[in-house]
């Protein structure tokens, strides 16, 4: 144990020692939560709508009026003349609406008036909300000119973030995606590094084994990832207004195992590349990559096909998004996350003794 | 004739040679081109769907009439939401909803039925989990669509009198790897390029063999022109292969003008380049040029639209992002791969390119000159 922690403490003499490396250490954390945190909206407004109005009545420009009436569109300015087309070409308009000559006629007439909506599809996604949301303009619109009650009414309730906040379901999971990629990343450099400089040959040489000499690096690292998860939860607290939502003890346990799967995940990828740019792109491919797409992060889990969907199982930053979704969005405590911290610690203890029998293959014998 | 002759004796030449040589040695440099790329525009491609569809529905009919049963056939029928659970009280389905094990929850309330029969309005009720908000508003446009749907074939009302026709341009089947796989590109092309042209230079800071080459007469714009050439090449080389995996994996269009399109893609490279070039005079070490090098990369990907579209951005944001290569780059690779526009459209981002390109190199050879000297 003492010799743990003497290895723990060289360790931390090191680390401070390079005072570019601490200030990113704790910069690149909160740099990560300011730029997802803010820079992530997936719901889209002001998007940028371009009217053909051939009709040119009160019926028509009244109908145009909903679209910008929801605040999800922007009007484009221009004069309707020319091909719609162009302007979904040089990107001006994401959606251009043309409304036919006979618009308010066969409105009037009680006829179908066909009006065309031509989408850019370069981004799906984009493309699906803003279909959606000409429909839902149109039926509103069509609502107002009637006066039959509707045969049925929906009463929605949303639970848990009834405003549809998007930080409280972004911010959450950008504290699981800092901690999968910052300790691992510190971790892995600090392993290689001993590697490249030769440095671990005098380890190999003396007296600490090689389990104490993993405990002893990864405890530092864990203290370093410690430090940087009190500072992004209490940035996360101060910008975005974050406030536990139930009882605290599912948050607390989870963040030190999820630490501890990182770094752990950082030592064997330490142990099993060469340099420091291999184990830069093996942590920014396989933990990066996979916390921010194979999570749940930004679309549901449920929504990742088959093959993938095996590999989000193995992924650590999946489960401490329950853990952080629950403690600061739903609140309902250990009955909700049991099953998440315990399988954090089954893929950190995984993960430490891949590297520790790494390092035991690399040791000579004795 | 003469030039390539010359050329060829020359001292340029000589170093380019050691450079290639000392890369296609390093087997690890070849894999790190290789493998990300691949492995990312896999990931990208195939894990990232936006699409809402099989939301867990918890149904509680407590009406039980023949018109709700048939309103909860409708939601179940729509593809959007898949009936997964149906509770038998009503905290039952509050716990459903709130432990996560569901992501809507139905009620149909016992009043149902007697609205029904006097001819006033029944309401029903939809529990949503909030905690996802995109998928929750999602979901409730979408519920509101069913019920309003069903209402009209309830009361034998007219259908709708506006019929919006959609078209949708482009990307007509939706797919959401074309949008994200250009993205993708230029996110793998920065990352790379800058990482693997700092790494080159701040190795040789760090082993001190850069002392070294200074000892021969070539000059230092020969020293860095000779080890960024190949790695120029190997980039390009990048470029094509995820270019051939966006077109064979992904099926994503390439309606552009394939030359002009690689006329680009090299000046994008240039950029990346230049940055790993700038990281490289100020980092000291390979730890600090890689912990930087996430630093600058970071906010050029998130602010670029590769993975979130730029409108939805605070306003702020979006005007940062137009002093972003990067944005600039995905610009003119959907532009090209998926519209089909050329110079005529895409100047004002090659324009930005271009500036980039200079002014980073510029100022980043003009560092590395001082360093050395």
């Amino acid at each position: 144990m003492k010799r743990i922690l003497s290895q723990c403490a060289k360790e931390l003499t090191q680390f401070r020692r390079d005072r570019l490396t601490v200030a990113l250490a704790v910069l690149l954390p909160m740099a990560t939560l300011l730029i997802f945190g803010y820079a992530i909206r997936l719901e889209a407004n002001n998007i940028p709508l371009a009217v053909q109005d051939l009709d040119r009545s009160p019926t028509s420009r009244a109908f145009v009026e909903r679209f910008y009436a929801t605040n999800q569109f922007a009007p484009v300015d221009w004069d309707g003349r020319g091909n719609p087309e162009a302007l979904l070409d040089a990107g001006v308009a994401r959606v251009v609406v043309i409304i036919p000559p006979d618009f308010s006629r066969r409105l009037d007439a009680g006829k179908i008036a066909p009006v065309q909506a031509l989408i850019d599809g370069t981004d799906g996604n984009n493309a699906r909300v803003i279909r959606n949301s000409v429909r839902s303009v149109t039926n509103f619109y069509l609502g107002t000119r009637s006066d039959t009650a509707p045969a049925i009414t929906l009463r929605s309730r949303l639970w848990f973030n009834p405003g549809r906040e998007e930080a409280l379901y972004i911010v959450p999971g950008v504290f699981a995606v800092v901690l999968a990629i910052w300790p691992p990343l510190l971790m892995a450099i600090a392993m290689v590094r001993e590697k490249e400089q030769g440095t671990i040959i005098q380890v190999y040489a003396s007296s600490l084994s090689a389990a104490e000499f993993l405990l002893g690096k990864g405890l530092a690292y864990f203290l370093v990832g410690v430090a940087q998860a009190v500072a992004v939860f209490a940035l996360g607290a101060v910008l975005f207004g974050l406030r536990l939502a139930g009882d605290p003890t599912p948050l607390v346990v989870g963040t030190v195992l999820m630490i501890a799967a990182s770094v752990s995940f950082g030592l064997f990828i330490g142990t099993r590349t060469a340099s420091q740019s291999a184990a830069v792109q093996a942590v920014a491919t396989s933990g990066f990559l996979t916390a921010l797409l194979l999570s749940g992060f930004i679309y549901p889990l449920s929504n990742i096909p088959f093959p993938l969907s095996l590999v989000a199982n193995i992924v650590p930053a999946r489960y401490f998004i329950e853990i952080t979704r629950d403690a600061f969005v739903r609140g309902t405590g250990w009955p909700g996350v049991w099953s998440a911290p315990l399988l954090l610690a089954v893929l950190g203890g995984v993960f430490f003794m891949a590297s520790f029998r790494n390092l035991k293959r690399m040791q000579l014998p004795g | 004739m003469k030039f390539l002759e010359s050329l060829l004796e020359s001292r340029l030449w000589a170093l380019m040679r050691k450079e290639t040589t000392q890369i296609l040695k390093n087997r690890q440099l070849l894999f790190l081109l290789l493998f990300p790329p691949t492995v990312q525009l896999m990931i990208f491609g195939f894990a990232l769907s936006p699409d809402v569809k099989h939301l867990k529905l918890a149904v509680a009919d407590y009406a039980g009439t023949a018109t709700s049963r048939e309103l909860v056939a409708a939601f179940a029928n729509n593809g959007i939401f898949d009936v997964a659970a149906a509770p038998s009280s009503p905290q039952a389905v509050a716990e459903a909803v709130r432990t996560g094990r569901v992501t809507a929850a139905l009620v149909i309330p016992p009043e149902f039925r007697r609205d029904l029969a006097r001819g006033q309005t029944p309401e029903v009720q939809l529990l949503i989990d909030g905690v996802d908000a995109n998928t929750a508003g999602i979901a409730n446009g979408y519920a509101g669509q069913i019920v309003r749907q069903f209402g009209y074939t309830l009361s034998g009302n007219v259908p709708p009198a506006i019929d919006p026709m959609v078209a949708i341009l482009y990307n007509p089947g939706l797919r959401s790897s074309w949008f994200f796989v250009p993205g993708v590109l230029g996110l793998v092309l920065t990352l790379t390029s800058s990482l693997v042209s700092s790494a080159t230079v701040v190795r040789e800071k760090d082993v001190g063999t850069l002392e070294q080459l200074l000892m021969t007469p070539a000059a230092a714009w020969e020293i860095l022109l000779a080890k960024l050439a190949p790695l120029f090449v190997l980039l390009v080389g990048e470029a094509l292969l995820a270019l051939g995996i966006a077109r064979l994996v992904f099926g994503v269009p390439f309606l552009g003008n394939f030359l002009l399109f690689m006329v680009f893609t090299s000046l994008y490279i240039c950029v990346g380049v230049g940055i790993g070039m700038m990281l490289a005079t100020v980092a000291r070490s390979q730890t600090q040029v890689v912990l930087t090098s996430f630093f600058v990369n970071l906010p050029l990907i998130q602010l670029s639209g590769a993975i979130a579209p730029i409108e939805t951005m605070p306003e702020f944001f979006q005007v940062v992002s137009l002093v972003n290569p990067l944005r600039h780059y995905i610009a003119i690779v959907r532009g090209m791969l998926l519209k089909g526009v050329g110079f005529e459209v895409l100047w004002p981002n090659v324009l930005v390119l271009g500036a980039a390109a200079f002014l980073l190199l510029a100022i980043s050879a003009n560092r590395f000159r001082k360093q050395l000297e």
